[in-house]
C-alpha cells in the first residue's frame, strides 16, 4: 500500500533519492487496469503475500502503454493471478481419480479481462439474434476447451516437489514475482480444445488441435482471444468509464475501438495508442460535443489522491505509513471485494438516474454507509493531517495548506485558486457565492489555514465536484 | 392523469415489467389488491431475512449423505472432495419430514483447526424443528431434464453458471426486467403503504447495497454491522452544516450525476437520525453473537428488529451475506470454517429472536449464487447449479427435507454434464413460499414471479399452519388470518 502510495504521489522514493517519480498518467491507467485484471488481497491465499500483489501491479503498470497482447500474458502467468483464480496448479483430466480441470480461470479471463458475456458491435451496443436477444460470446464447451488448455502451469522451481504440493510460504520468495512455469506432465494434450469462434478466426472453427504443450497452448489460446472482435470495444469502453466518462457514446466507443484495432500502424492490441484515443478524444475535451449527462463520479480513491497531489501532500520522511482506505473510501488497490471489482460497470441507482439511463458505477458506493465515512476521512485529512500540525506522526500524509494560506486574505483569490486546482474551472455561480459568503462569514484566522481549510471542505465534499466532467 | 393513476400504473410497472397494465392485465384488479395493502393491510409484524452466501456454495459438503449405500455413493462421486462419514453431525428429522430419497443426512462436525465450532448450532435448529432443509433448489424458468439439457432444446435462465448473472437472477427471479428489481424490492414498492409512519425503508442490506431489495420506488436502507455513521461532529459544526448543506438540496444541481449524489446524501442523513434515535431506546440483548462478520451483521439486524415499533415498521425485509465461497480450490480445507460461522450466526440470531419474543415472526433463509459440482476438480469444486439450503425459524415447519435430493452420481440422470447438477425445484417457488407468508397475495406473487406458473406446486409447504400467513385480501376483508 505504502507503494502505492509513494507512485501516485510522485516525489521522491525515500530509499533512493535519485529515483524521482513523474509518471502520472501511466500509475492511472495501471490503476484503471487493475479494476479490470482484478486480482485482490481479500483472497485467503493472497493476503498474506505482499511481494506478489506488489509484483503483480508492476505488471500492470509496465504494460500500461504497451500491448494489450503481452499484457494479458504476463497477468496469465503471474502467481497472483494464478493464485486468485486458481490456474495455479491445474491439473490435466484424471478419469480414475475423478476430477477434470478447474474453470474458474478459463471462465473469467474471457468474462472480465478480454471479451465479454454478449457479441458486440464495434460501438460497443450488444448485437442482437433475429428475435431481438442478446448472443453469447461462449458457451460451455468453449469454458470446458480453455480449462483444459490452462493445465500443467505451477510457481517456478517445482521441478523435484510434487505437483500439488508446490506452494512457497514465505512471501518473499523469488517464485512469487516470477512467472508460472509450464509443468507437462500435467498439462492436458490428449484432448483437442474448443475455443472462442468468430468471424476471421485462425483455429478452424477455434478448435485447437490435441498434442500441444502448456506453453504452446497458452499461446494459441491467448491469441485467439486477442483475435476476437469484442476486445477492442470490451476493453475501450471500460478504460473510457475509468478515464473520462461513465456513459461513452457509442460514436465514442467505436473510434476507441478502432484505435485498438489498428493503431495507424498496423499493429492492434496498443494501449498507448488507446489511451492517447482516449483522453483526446472531442468527446473528452469538448463540451460541445459531449451527451447529456457526460461525466463520472469520481471515485472515492481519486479524491484522496487528487487532494494530496493538489495540495502538495507529503511526509516528514519520506515513508508512509499503513493506511486503509478501504475502511472509509470503500477501496484500495487490489483489494476488490471480488473478481467484479469495486462496483458493476452498469449500475444505475433508482430514480432520475436509472429513468435517465445513465449508469454511475461510482455511486454504487455512495451508500449510507460509506457516504458519512468517506466525508469524515476527507474532513480529517483537511483538519488533522496537514504539515506543521504537531499531533500528526512523521509518517503520516499531511497536506501543505500554507502554501496558499496567503490568499485567504481575499477569499475570491482563494477560492479562484481551489476552483482551478479541483474543478478545472467549473464551478458554478451559485456555488461559489455560497462558498464566499462563507468565507466571509468566519475571521480569517491561524495564518489563513481556517479559511483555506473551509474551503477546501466545501469543495472536496460538493456534488459538483464529486462529478468529473 | 392525476397523480393518484400516475402512481397505480407506474406500480403496475414495477411489479409486472415494464408494460403499462403490467403482465396480467386488469387494471381494476390491479387497483383493488394495491389498495388493501394499504396502512391496514397488516396488523402482525413479520421479517425476512435473507443470507446470502457469495461465491457459490458448496451444498453437496454441506448437508451430506451418512446411510451407508448413499455415503458410498458420495464418496465415489466427490472422490478427493469427500468428507469423512464419521465427521457428520446427524440430522435427524420429525416423522414423515425425512429426505426424498430416503438418505439420512448430516452436518460437518468440528474441524481441527482451532475456532471451527462445525455446523452443530444449525444441526441444534433442525432437530429441535425450528429450521428445514430445501434440497436442490436453483435457478429455471421451467423444469429441465438432462435430455432436454444435453439436447440444447431446455429453456434456461440466461448465463448459468456466471457468478454476477446468477447472484441477480436468485435476487430477481426473472431476466424480462432490465432494471433487475430485486423481487424483495418489488415487494417494497407494493407494500410501500402499509408501514404507516414508517422513517425509514422496509428493505435493509447489510454493509452495502444488494439486487434483492432493489427497487423503483422504494430505496434501501444500507446499514454498517456497527450501526448507522453519522457525519463526525468535529467537522461537521452547525454553522459548516448550514453553509454547506443548501448544495445537497433538490433542484440545486444541474447536473443528473450530481442530482444523482445529492439525492444519496440527503437520503444516508434522513435515514441516520431516524436509525440513530430508534437505537438509542433498543433493548439489552442477553444472546450472546458470534465475533465473525455474519455474526456482527445479524447482531444489528436483531437490534433493527427489536426497534421496529420506534421505526415505525411492521414489514421489514433484510439482505445480509458472506463471502469467499468459491471453493474451486482448497475445499476441504476453507469451507468448514465459513459453515461453522454460518451456523453459529444463524444459531445465535434464532435465539436473539425468542428472546425478542418474535420468533414466529422472523424467517431467515439462506441462498447462493449457485452450488457446485458433484465432481472435483483437483481439490475443489467448480460452478454448479442445484444447492441445498436451510430456512429457519419459528413459523417454519422444520425438522424436514423439501423438495427432491439429487443422485449422487458423476453422469447420473441428475448431472447436466459436467457435474453440475439440474435443479429439481425453483428460486421462484422458493421465494414465491417466502413472499407468500410475508403477506404477498396470489395475483401479486404472479407478478412478482411470472415464471411460478410454469412450476407444479406454488407452496413449498415449509410453513405453519401449512399454506401460508395474513394474505393482504383477507385483512381488508375483515378476516384477518393471525398466526396461532
Amino acid at each position: 500500500m505504502e507503494a502505492w502510495f509513494m507512485h501516485a504521489l510522485g516525489g521522491q522514493n525515500p530509499f533512493n533519492a535519485t529515483l524521482v517519480y513523474r509518471d502520472q498518467l501511466r500509475q492511472r491507467v495501471a490503476f484503471a487496469l487493475s479494476q479490470i485484471f482484478v486480482v485482490s488481497d481479500e483472497n485467503s491465499a493472497l493476503s498474506g503475500q505482499p511481494d506478489a500483489l506488489a509484483s503483480y501491479y508492476d505488471v500492470l503498470v509496465r504494460n500500461a502503454f504497451g500491448n494489450y497482447r503481452q499484457l494479458l500474458e504476463q497477468v496469465a502467468l503471474h502467481p497472483a493471478m494464478g493464485v486468485y483464480l486458481s490456474m495455479q496448479g491445474n491439473r490435466k483430466p484424471h478419469p480414475e481419480l475423478n476430477i477434470r480441470p478447474d474453470e474458474n480461470f478459463a471462465r473469467e479471463v474471457m468474462q472480465l479481462f478480454s471479451v465479454g458475456l454478449v457479441m458486440l458491435d464495434p460501438d460497443g451496443t450488444p448485437k442482437l439474434d433475429a428475435q431481438g436477444r442478446k448472443i453469447p460470446t461462449y458457451d460451455q464447451f468453449t469454458v470446458r476447451g480453455f480449462a483444459h488448455v490452462y493445465t500443467g502451469w505451477n510457481m517456478a522451481g517445482c521441478e523435484d516437489t510434487r505437483f500439488d504440493w508446490c506452494w512457497y510460504y514465505e512471501h518473499e520468495a523469488p517464485a512469487w514475482r516470477m512467472p508460472m512455469s509450464p509443468y507437462d506432465d500435467e498439462h492436458d494434450s490428449l484432448n483437442s480444445k474448443q475455443l472462442l469462434r468468430y468471424p476471421g478466426v485462425k483455429l478452424a472453427n477455434g478448435v485447437l488441435p490435441a498434442g500441444g504443450k502448456a506453453r504452446s497452448d497458452m499461446k494459441a489460446a491467448l491469441d485467439n482471444i486477442f483475435g476476437h472482435p469484442n476486445v477492442g470495444p470490451f476493453i475501450g469502453r471500460q478504460l473510457i468509464q475509468r478515464l473520462v466518462t461513465s456513459n461513452p457514446s457509442p460514436g465514442y466507443v467505436r473510434r476507441v475501438a478502432a484505435v485498438f484495432d489498428n493503431n495507424g500502424a498496423g499493429v492492434r492490441g496498443d494501449l498507448k495508442a488507446v489511451v492517447r484515443a482516449i483522453l483526446l478524444d472531442n468527446e473528452a475535451r469538448h463540451p460541445g460535443a459531449q451527451p447529456p449527462g457526460f461525466g463520472k463520479v469520481r471515485e472515492p480513491l481519486l479524491r484522496l489522491t487528487h487532494g494530496w497531489r493538489a495540495l502538495d501532500a507529503r511526509t516528514g520522511t519520506g515513508r508512509m505509513s499503513e493506511r486503509n482506505p478501504a475502511a472509509y473510501l470503500a477501496q484500495a488497490p487490489l483489494q476488490a471485494p471480488s473478481v467484479f471489482n469495486f462496483y458493476q460497470p452498469d449500475y444505475m441507482p433508482t430514480g432520475e438516474l436509472a429513468m435517465l439511463g445513465l449508469a454511475t458505477p461510482e455511486l454504487q458506493l455512495a451508500t449510507d454507509n460509506m457516504i458519512p465515512a468517506t466525508q469524515n476521512a476527507f474532513g480529517e485529512e483537511i483538519f488533522i493531517y496537514y504539515l506543521g500540525n504537531p499531533d500528526v506522526g512523521p509518517d503520516d500524509i499531511s497536506v501543505n495548506l500554507a502554501r496558499d494560506a496567503p490568499l485567504a486574505a481575499t477569499p475570491a483569490a482563494l477560492v479562484d485558486r481551489y476552483d482551478l486546482l479541483f474543478m478545472s474551472g467549473q464551478m458554478s455561480s451559485g456555488m461559489r457565492q455560497r462558498l464566499l459568503a462563507r468565507l466571509n462569514d468566519i475571521p480569517n484566522a491561524n495564518d489563513g489555514r481556517d479559511r483555506v481549510q473551509e474551503a477546501l471542505y466545501f469543495i472536496i465534499n460538493s456534488p459538483e465536484y464529486i462529478v468529473q466532467k | 392523469m392525476n397523480r393518484r393513476d400516475f402512481l397505480r400504473r407506474s406500480i403496475c410497472g414495477a411489479l409486472g415489467g415494464v408494460g403499462l397494465y403490467g403482465a396480467m392485465g386488469n387494471l381494476k384488479l390491479l387497483e383493488a389488491a394495491i389498495g388493501s395493502y394499504g396502512a391496514n393491510a397488516f396488523s402482525d409484524y413479520k421479517a425476512l431475512v435473507c443470507v446470502f452466501m457469495f461465491g457459490g456454495n458448496d451444498a453437496l459438503n454441506m448437508v451430506i449423505p451418512r446411510s451407508a449405500t448413499h455415503y458410498a455413493q458420495y464418496a465415489a462421486a466427490r472422490a478427493t472432495l469427500a468428507v469423512p462419514q464419521s465427521d457428520l453431525l446427524p440430522l435427524v428429522p420429525v416423522s414423515g419430514g425425512g429426505a426424498s430419497d430416503g438418505a439420512s443426512y448430516g452436518l460437518q462436525s468440528a474441524t481441527g483447526g482451532g475456532g471451527d465450532v462445525g455446523m452443530a448450532g444449525l444441526q441444534g435448529l433442525f432437530n429441535s424443528g425450528r429450521a428445514a432443509v430445501l434440497g436442490n433448489v436453483g435457478t429455471l424458468v421451467v423444469p429441465v431434464t438432462k435430455a432436454q439439457y444435453q439436447s440444447g432444446t431446455a429453456t434456461l435462465p440466461p448465463q448459468l453458471f456466471s457468478h454476477n448473472d446468477q447472484q441477480t437472477y436468485w435476487q430477481t427471479s426473472r431476466s424480462d426486467d432490465p432494471r433487475n428489481l430485486g423481487w424483495a424490492g418489488r415487494i417494497a414498492d407494493l407494500l410501500q403503504d402499509a408501514n404507516p409512519g414508517a422513517d425509514i425503508p422496509m428493505a435493509m442490506s447489510l454493509n452495502f447495497e444488494s439486487g434483492l431489495a432493489r427497487a423503483a420506488f422504494s430505496n434501501q436502507y444500507v446499514i454498517g454491522s456497527g450501526g448507522p455513521r453519522t457525519i463526525g461532529e468535529l467537522q461537521w459544526n452547525a454553522d459548516r452544516r448550514a453553509a454547506f448543506m443548501p448544495l445537497m438540496a433538490g433542484g440545486a444541481q444541474a447536473h443528473p450525476l450530481e442530482r444523482g449524489f445529492a439525492t444519496a446524501f440527503t437520503r444516508y442523513m434522513e435515514n441516520a437520525g431516524a436509525v440513530t434515535d430508534a437505537l438509542d431506546g433498543a433493548p439489552q440483548l442477553a444472546t450472546a453473537f458470534p465475533d465473525s462478520s455474519l455474526g456482527q451483521q445479524l447482531a444489528m439486524v436483531a437490534r433493527l428488529v427489536s426497534v421496529r415499533a420506534a421505526l415505525g415498521l411492521r414489514r421489514q425485509i433484510f439482505f445480509v451475506s458472506m463471502g469467499g465461497f468459491d471453493h474451486h480450490d482448497r475445499l476441504l480445507e476453507n469451507q468448514p470454517g465459513l459453515l461453522a460461522e454460518l451456523s453459529q450466526a444463524l444459531a445465535a440470531f434464532d435465539a436473539a429472536t425468542v428472546e425478542l419474543g418474535v420468533d414466529g415472526s422472523v424467517t431467515t433463509f439462506t441462498a447462493s449464487d449457485f452450488g457446485r459440482t458433484l465432481s472435483s476438480n483437483g481439490d475443489g469444486s467448480d460452478h454448479g447449479w442445484g444447492a441445498h439450503h436451510f430456512i429457519t425459524g419459528g413459523a417454519v415447519r422444520g425438522g424436514r427435507f423439501y423438495g427432491k435430493m439429487p443422485t449422487l452420481a458423476n453422469d447420473g440422470p441428475d448431472d447436466a454434464g459436467w457435474g453440475q447438477i439440474i435443479p429439481t425445484t425453483s428460486v421462484d417457488q422458493y421465494s414465491a413460499t417466502l413472499a407468500r407468508w410475508f403477506g404477498v397475495g396470489e395475483s401479486e406473487i404472479d407478478l412478482i414471479f411470472p415464471n411460478l406458473g410454469n412450476f407444479a406446486a406454488r407452496d413449498l409447504g415449509f410453513f405453519s399452519p401449512a399454506g401460508g400467513g395474513s394474505g393482504a385480501v383477507r385483512a381488508a376483508a375483515g378476516q384477518s388470518r393471525r398466526r396461532r
